[in-house]
């Protein structure tokens, strides 16, 4: 019960951070700009919808193992991380370049 | 946050006639020129891959199988892979100034010297990754 219990309460704090991290923080959404962020070492920490094609993100975990950032696997598909962030449209991976106030980038940082 | 397009790293052609080929990178233009306005790279890769050397060839044969040809390209980095692998040889002198590949014959002067050197580097038998071909 207390593990379930602790994981709604943590997918729960992160659609919180990452709304924190939209109204003051900087990100950018999608696969093109997710890599040009991870080529110029901008991206801080990168999260991946569940359904995400497996070789996109193969990829991307390649690209954020060389350049030393993590990545979170968000508890939801793109339609959710789209709603997450605030937005209308589907979000299948984005990359958060400055936290702003949030405290998203310490609080998951080994979550591969 | 690490930088990791770097010279030496060992980098795979995703577009062009090249695509699927391995390449290094030599030079990186980060904020782009004036003529390419995007972040690109000199890379010197392999056009033609050396051939299996096996233990009975004669050294004649081993001579003509460990030949290599290079390609020296500017390359968007949206066209590159990259690899973990780094492939430290000095090519940093093969294509030094900004006009390195203005005309055809500096450009094949600096094809030359590269695979002089990537020839080299295969005979010492290290980077073996580098020389095999990706098989796809």
């Amino acid at each position: 019960m207390a593990p379930a219990k602790k994981s709604k309460k943590s997918t729960e704090s992160i659609n919180n951070k990452l709304q924190l991290v939209m109204k003051s923080g900087k990100y950018t959404l999608g696969y093109k700009t997710v890599l040009k962020t991870l080529r110029n070492s901008k991206g801080k920490l990168i999260i991946l919808a569940n359904n995400c094609p497996p070789l996109r993100k193969s990829e991307i975990e390649y690209y954020a193992m060389l350049a030393k950032v993590s990545v979170h696997h968000f508890h939801g598909n793109n339609v959710d991380l789209g709603t997450a962030c605030g937005k209308y449209y589907r979000v299948c991976c984005l990359s958060i370049i400055d936290p702003g106030d949030s405290d998203i980038i310490s609080t998951t940082p080994g979550a591969q | 946050m690490v930088k990791f397009l770097k010279p030496g790293k060992a980098v795979i052609l995703l577009q062009g006639r090249f695509a699927g080929r391995k390449a290094v990178i030599v030079r990186v233009f980060e904020e782009g020129t004036r003529d390419r306005p995007y972040g690109h790279c000199l890379v010197a890769g392999l056009a033609k891959y050396p051939k299996k050397v096996i233990r009975k060839d004669s050294a004649k044969k081993t001579a003509k199988k460990s030949r290599v040809k290079c390609f020296i390209k500017l390359v968007n980095f949206t066209h590159l892979m990259p690899t973990r692998y780094t492939l430290d040889v000095d090519l940093k002198d093969v294509a030094a100034g900004p006009d390195a590949l203005a005309t055809r014959d500096k450009k094949v002067d600096a094809c030359k010297t590269a695979k002089y050197r990537l020839e080299e580097r295969f005979k010492t038998g290290k980077n073996r990754w580098f020389f095999t071909k990706l098989r796809f």
